[in-house]
């Protein structure tokens, strides 16, 4: 039962065409339980089929969902409308990425980004696979928050780095090497730093700290990049002072 | 058919967009005017060695109306800074001292009183007490 | 392969005006306010009796160690600091590519370097030599 209507302000790009990106107006009756999602998802069935946005688990647990919403990055499925301001509510492609049509970004760049910091448990030897590597629950503490990313790059979005330099390899898949530098049974943790330690990598960062803020799993990239900065530190002045010691 | 991908562009004045991106910003200038101030010190230093008359004409350069008006805003831009880097300390912990990371706001206030005491004991020990 | 894009090169220098640029801001945070307030402030505002940074007052402080190594570090930490920041709201601002950020490293690091000598040599002036 719709209490009354809301205005959708939506950014539509067509790649046929190009030119610059338009905003598109879509009243859409409002009940106060719905989000973001559902309404393009209501302009998407009854208003315009042509839109086009990503979306999968409306349960903020895929990631694919990112959009700016009144000017800032946000999961479209886990934000209520009733929380917007009042009047309209501006959906626009997530900032600082290349726009594939309406709503959906190219993310392939990241992939890459991702890729090069190996997000995944690295060992020299894997030995015996049939013996177990032993967890105990404070070692998974020691990752836990940066293994909850959900690569919705939000953080890109909010991030004004990025935004100026696009090679920046940015907070999440910072985030994500320390997850694995934080990992007992990883072994990989040099060639990460020896990844981030570079033109590109982590020194880029200025501290603006917005990821953190909008970032929807708390993962902190923010903090992330701070600490993966003192362990580069650490690590690099032990090579300087001391160019025969065992860590490459 | 050709298809167009929307370059990607960071938004004109998008420090203006959000006011955590001005306070950045400000952090930002106000770390720039500590190097400013750095110098200044260290001229400081050279008029002291010229003597009397020198360092005298330099203190009193800088008290002039226009330039002391300047110097009330970039000092408020130095305490900005003071204090967004005690809230980073805070954000960041990369040494812990405890098993879990202190809540933010409890390293910022820690920061926040030892500021008072190192300030204080700077009065006494470099300038001599009141 | 996505997992075998080849590495950039790792920097050398960074980590090491990183570090200063860190112990800076440490520095300027703690130290700053309270000397700027003094110098410029306590006596033309009436904040205080006397003036701290008078002729006679400071040239009588200026005598100890203490105070000497106080505007060595002081002086070495904003500028190392400052330099640091300023480094990359150029690049920020567009100054970017290696020629430019080659010549930002020369010049504002320069600019450090050099300043902190300079505040070292008037540490030590009169008292070592
Ligand atoms: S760090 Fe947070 S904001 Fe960034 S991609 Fe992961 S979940 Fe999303
Ligand atoms: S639809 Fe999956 S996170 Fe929003």
């Amino acid at each position: 039962m719709p209490d009354s209507e809301v205005v959708f302000r939506v950014s539509r790009y067509r790649p046929e065409s190009g030119g610059r990106p338009t905003f598109q107006e879509y009243r859409i009756p409002y009940r106060s339980d719905m989000v973001v999602l559902d309404g393009l998802n209501y302009i998407k069935d009854h208003l315009d089929p042509t839109l086009t946005f990503r979306w999968s688990c409306r349960m903020g647990i895929c990631g694919s969902c990112g959009a700016d919403v009144n000017g800032r990055p946000r999961l479209t499925c886990g934000t209520y409308i009733r929380d917007m301001r009042k009047g309209a509510v501006t959906v626009e492609p997530l900032s600082n990425f290349p726009i594939l049509k309406d709503l959906v970004v190219d993310f392939d760049d990241f992939l890459d980004k991702l890729a090069s910091v190996r997000p995944y448990i690295v060992r020299k030897d894997w030995g015996d696979l049939s013996k177990e590597y032993i967890q105990y629950p404070e070692d998974v503490d020691a990752y836990r928050q940066q293994s909850l990313c959900i690569n919705c790059m939000l953080c890109y979005a909010a991030c004004p780095v990025f935004g100026a330099s696009p090679e920046f390899v940015g907070p999440a898949a910072s985030a994500l090497a320390l997850r694995y530098i934080r990992d007992t049974r990883d072994e990989g943790g040099a060639e990460r730093l020896a990844r981030l330690n570079t033109k590109t990598g982590i020194w880029e960062c200025t501290f603006v700290g917005e990821c953190s803020v909008v970032c929807p799993k708390e993962v902190d990239p923010a903090a992330a990049i701070q600490t993966l900065k003192f362990l580069a530190t650490t690590r690099h002045m032990r090579r300087l002072l001391m160019p025969g010691s065992a860590s490459r | 058919m050709t298809v167009h991908e929307y370059p990607a562009r960071r938004r004109r004045g998008w420090w203006l967009r959000n006011p955590r991106y001005l306070a950045f910003q400000l952090r930002e200038a106000g770390g720039v005017v500590c190097a400013l101030y750095g110098l200044i010190l260290l001229n400081m230093l050279i008029q002291l060695r010229d003597g009397e008359s020198a360092y005298a004409a330099f203190l009193n350069l800088l008290r002039t109306p226009p330039v002391l008006y300047l110097n009330v805003v970039l000092f408020a831009l130095v305490l900005w800074h003071a204090l967004t880097w005690f809230m980073l300390i805070g954000k960041a912990q990369p040494i812990q001292f405890t098993r879990q990371p202190l809540p933010w706001k409890v390293v910022f206030g820690i920061n926040v009183l030892l500021w008072i005491g190192v300030s204080g004991a700077v009065v006494y020990l470099i300038f001599g007490g009141m | 392969m996505h997992a075998d894009v080849a590495a950039p090169d790792e920097v050398l220098l960074e980590p090491v005006f990183w570090s200063l640029f860190s112990v800076g801001g440490f520095i300027t945070a703690f130290l700053l306010p309270v000397m700027l307030f003094l110098i410029f402030f306590a006596a033309p505002f009436h904040l205080w009796p006397g003036d701290p940074a008078a002729y006679a007052t400071f040239l009588a402080h200026w005598k100890e160690p203490l105070v000497r190594l106080f505007f060595f570090v002081l002086i070495g930490g904003s500028l190392f600091h400052g330099t640091h920041r300023l480094k990359f709201m150029l690049m920020d601002a567009g100054f970017k590519g290696p020629a430019a950020e080659a010549l930002l490293d020369l010049i504002l690091n320069g600019v450090a370097i050099f300043g902190s000598l300079g505040a070292l040599y008037y540490a030590l002036r009169g008292w070592l030599f």
